[in-house]
């Protein structure tokens, strides 16, 4: 127990509000936890100084795993002892992010006796975080997770964890299982997960439709996104309903389709379906009318990273439809011969997207053995510094006719 | 050293627990048959399955940093409202899967005295997604839970109503790595440093390896140089575009500076494909300053953002969409930001980023 | 074709190139999986290389540390600690 309670007043600020309070939350978990409270001092220090007071570690961990602990120290460790060690776990996630009220609580006992008592629910990449512990509790607490059946998910130059949308559970829109998907790659790539092999991070994203709820296209080195082939689903009485409970369709739907391949006439609506670029538009608007065809599977796109090294870049397309069920095999071909490339050519912190930019997408192509085909581009080039590589010779006899 | 157990006993690469173990049996029931999704109130849906099946979804904020003691309140409120289950969105809400929709609007009111507003769904502002900030991160260029406190106590209103024409995402992230897409938002809010790296020569000598350093930067900014007979590096100051690549791979290249480090502002970004095509965030405003606890600059640019646009954007176009079709001259008057260098692009490609024709309003 | 070279072999010869460039180089999986490919030839393969590496995490010879990337070092304190 803490012994007297800290001033902050800065902090305190932010107590007050409608939002919810992370402030409250630290503060609740001080009440037990010393590291909490120095966490709570520290950050104080911050307020009034406008600076951080982190150290980055790059050594800890859990005994064979190169991933899933972050190191982190504070550069005041006289001042906030109890936060001089302040690792974070990153504790893989149920696809879909579902939870029993009994794990979860079996999850806070874990955290209650071998850590700050402070968590992330959940970390940018998907990972549930615990916030803050000791180097020397970072074995006990993986013992007791692997007990409970859990695993620490990915840091590094690794298969960072994947995670997905909620897909079939809850989604009419799925056009694939999202969290079988997950899951599956998750468990296959166990070992690329824990022991980094790769040149840097490597993110699998799975969205089941166009809307992209997990931002799949923005931040995922494969960014797997379902769609269909076939028709869009129509119940034109539904559609109907729709009009008549007040919606302009004329305006608000088919004025939005962007690829004008929609008709209302006031009864019925009529869509090209050769023209439709499945954008979800229409869709969304009128659930309960329209539906994503039959012939459900994904697109798979390649290269989405943030800016650093090179600048941002949001994936492209590589393979415009794949159906995805168990087990996978075309898929997994495909990312085996990827991370081949990747890891022997690529760069000490090269994403495979800039990677891409390096070598030209063509050789890429080349490489991975995938035939360019248009819908891997917004446009072709308007560039004419062309690297030819096919040219005829004279016929000489070193060089017959064949 | 921690004591470690012995390599026989060990559970090693047994993944996450198979995510059947956690869905409500109406979900098990109806997987893959769900028919259609009506929001029925903010923060309110229903799936109906084909089977007739009716699933309640109750949405409700969460500043994310949990302490237990919350995660045990979720806890028991699905034992009491949604038989024990619950999930968690890629935004950060909560959400409570109930069968029941008698048990809808009592769950609302505890959450509501619990402090957790309920909402976050269709044309609504939905959680902030953000990094950790001075909480946890070693080159955070500003604190992120705060601002997003800060931002959502004054756009709460608009998460826990429909009011908006259309979605609106916003982002944060505390430095230029953006963990997270704030790359794509609605509205992105990025801490950024403006002063190049201090190398700290005799943490240099003992941490860091001059090859890695000099190799991390895209500019060639920091070049390998023998100080006082000692090899170091240098940094050639005017070509340093503050990225902290090298400080990610060198603790010696600190570039946090208190008078110096801010936050800017990015619009129109979108990751849906949902019409259009998603998009990159462009920069709106170059730099704002860090103002603990609250951060009025950067509260009030954002909810002037928000303002304009859902007064004159259409419905369902999104920020960026809105910006496309009204263009970035008027966008500019009428938000009132001082367009300025740094709004013009001066990396790789820049001249994509021109006005390349007089499709101009005058 | 040359007997396959053993895992032990591949990881001293991983662990020698380590200890002797200490401070100089930090090596990536990747660097250590091409380096023993050239020095044994056909003898040795990605997956000895591959079980090579295993070895001296599991063993504790070696660990996995983070900087910017990920990269496989001789334990030592952490500067950065406290």
């Amino acid at each position: 127990m803490p012994e007297k309670k800290r001033k902050t007043p800065k902090l305190d600020e932010l107590e007050k509000g409608a939002w919810p309070s992370f402030v409250k939350e630290i503060k609740t978990a001080a009440e037990k936890n010393a590291m909490a409270e120095d966490l709570l001092g520290q950050l104080e220090r911050s307020y009034e100084e406008k600076i951080g007071h982190w150290k980055h570690g790059g050594i800890v961990g859990v005994l064979g795993y190169g991933g899933g602990v972050i190191g982190r120290y504070s550069d005041l460790p006289e001042e906030f002892p109890n936060v001089s060690h302040f690792h974070t776990m990153r504790i893989n996630q149920p696809a879909g992010w579902f939870y029993t009220s009994d794990v979860l609580r079996k999850l806070c006992d874990i955290w209650e006796k071998h850590g700050s008592g402070l968590t992330n629910v959940h970390g940018s990449t998907g990972d549930l975080v615990f916030l803050g512990t000791r180097t020397e509790e970072l074995e006990p607490t993986f013992k007791e997770l692997t007990d409970l059946g859990f695993d620490l998910g990915g840091s590094g130059s690794d298969v960072r964890t994947p995670s997905c949308c909620c897909g079939m559970a809850r989604c009419e829109w799925a056009c694939y299982d999202t969290m079988a998907l997950t899951y599956f790659l998750t468990m296959h790539y166990q070992d690329e997960l824990h022991r980094p092999a790769f040149p840097y991070k490597w993110k699998f994203k799975m969205s089941g439709c166009p809307n992209d709820c997990v931002a799949a296209i923005a931040r995922s080195d494969m960014s797997i996104i379902g769609t269909w082939r076939d028709d869009i689903r129509v119940d034109n009485a539904a559609v109907t309903e729709y009009a008549k409970s007040g919606m302009n369709i004329e305006r608000d739907v088919v004025g939005n389709c962007p690829a004008k391949c929609m008709e209302w006439d006031g009864k019925e609506i009529k869509i090209d379906n050769k023209a439709c670029v499945k954008c979800m538009h229409c869709i969304n608007a009128m659930p309960k009318a329209l539906a994503p065809g039959k012939d459900r599977g994904a697109c798979i796109l390649i290269g989405a990273k943030a800016p650093i090294v090179e600048g941002a870049l949001l994936s492209s397309v590589l393979i415009p439809f794949i159906k995805l069920e168990p087990p996978y095999a075309e898929l997994i071909d495909l990312v085996d011969r990827i991370h081949e490339v990747w890891s022997e050519n690529g760069k000490n912190r090269e994403r495979v997207g800039e990677f891409i930019q390096r070598v030209g997408m063509g050789n890429f192509l080349e490489a991975i053995g995938v035939e360019p085909i248009p819908e891997m581009v917004a446009h072709p080039r308007e560039n004419p510094y062309v690297f030819y590589e096919e040219f005829f010779e004279e016929e000489s006899e070193e060089n017959p006719k064949p | 050293m921690p004591e470690v157990q012995p390599k026989q006993q060990r559970k090693t690469d047994i993944g996450p627990p198979h995510y059947e173990k956690f869905l409500p049996p109406i979900i098990k029931e109806n997987y893959g048959r769900w028919k259609y999704h009506e929001i029925l109130k903010p923060g309110v849906m229903v799936t109906v399955s084909e089977s007739g099946a009716r699933l309640y979804t109750v949405r409700a904020a969460s500043p994310r940093l949990l302490a237990i003691d919350k995660i045990r309140a979720y806890a028991d409120l699905a034992d009491k409202y949604s038989n024990g289950y619950l999930r968690f969105t890629s935004r950060n809400n909560v959400e409570f899967l109930l069968s029941d929709e008698s048990k809808v609007d009592p769950l609302i009111a505890e959450l509501g005295a619990l402090g957790h507003p309920v909402g976050g769904m269709a044309n609504s502002i939905s959680s902030i997604v953000h990094t950790q900030g001075w909480v946890h991160c070693h080159s955070a260029a500003t604190d992120a839970s705060g601002v997003v406190k800060s931002v959502m106590d004054e756009l709460v209103d608009y998460f826990t109503e429909m009011k908006l024409p259309g979605k609106l995402r916003i982002a944060l992230a505390c430095c230029l790595n953006m963990c997270g897409a704030v790359h794509c938002s609605d509205i992105a809010i990025l801490g950024i440093h403006r002063r190049p790296p201090r190398v700290e020569r005799d943490k240099l000598k003992a941490m860091c390896e001059i090859p890695s350093v000099v190799s991390a930067c895209p500019t060639a900014a920091v070049r390998p140089a023998t100080i006082d007979g000692v090899p170091s590096v240098e940094v050639i100051e005017e070509r340093c575009m503050f990225c902290a690549n090298c400080y990610t791979v060198c603790p010696a290249m600190k570039l946090n500076d208190p008078l110096n480090d801010g936050v800017s502002i990015w619009v129109g970004g979108k990751v849906s494909n949902a019409r259009t095509e998603p998009m990159f965030s462009k920069l709106a405003i170059p730099f704002l300053p860090n103002n603990p606890p609250r951060w009025p600059e950067v509260t009030e640019a954002v909810r002037n953002l928000v303002e304009v646009w859902a007064k004159n954007a259409r419905k369902y176009e999104r920020m960026g969409e809105w910006i496309n079709r009204i263009g970035w001259p008027r966008f500019f008057e009428l938000t009132g930001i001082p367009f300025q260098k740094e709004h013009i692009d001066d990396f790789k490609h820049a001249g994509l980023t021109f006005k390349r024709s007089v499709h101009l309003t005058h | 074709m040359a007997e396959q070279a053993s895992v032990q072999e591949v990881a001293d010869a991983m662990y020698k190139m380590i200890k002797d460039s200490m401070g100089q180089k930090k090596w990536k999986a990747t660097d250590l999986t091409k380096a023993v490919n050239e020095l044994f030839g056909e003898r040795c393969d990605k997956n000895i290389a591959k079980s090579a590496i295993r070895d001296l995490i599991e063993s504790g010879k070696c660990v996995y540390t983070y900087f910017g990337g990920s990269f496989i070092e001789i334990p030592h304190k952490e500067g950065a600690e406290n």
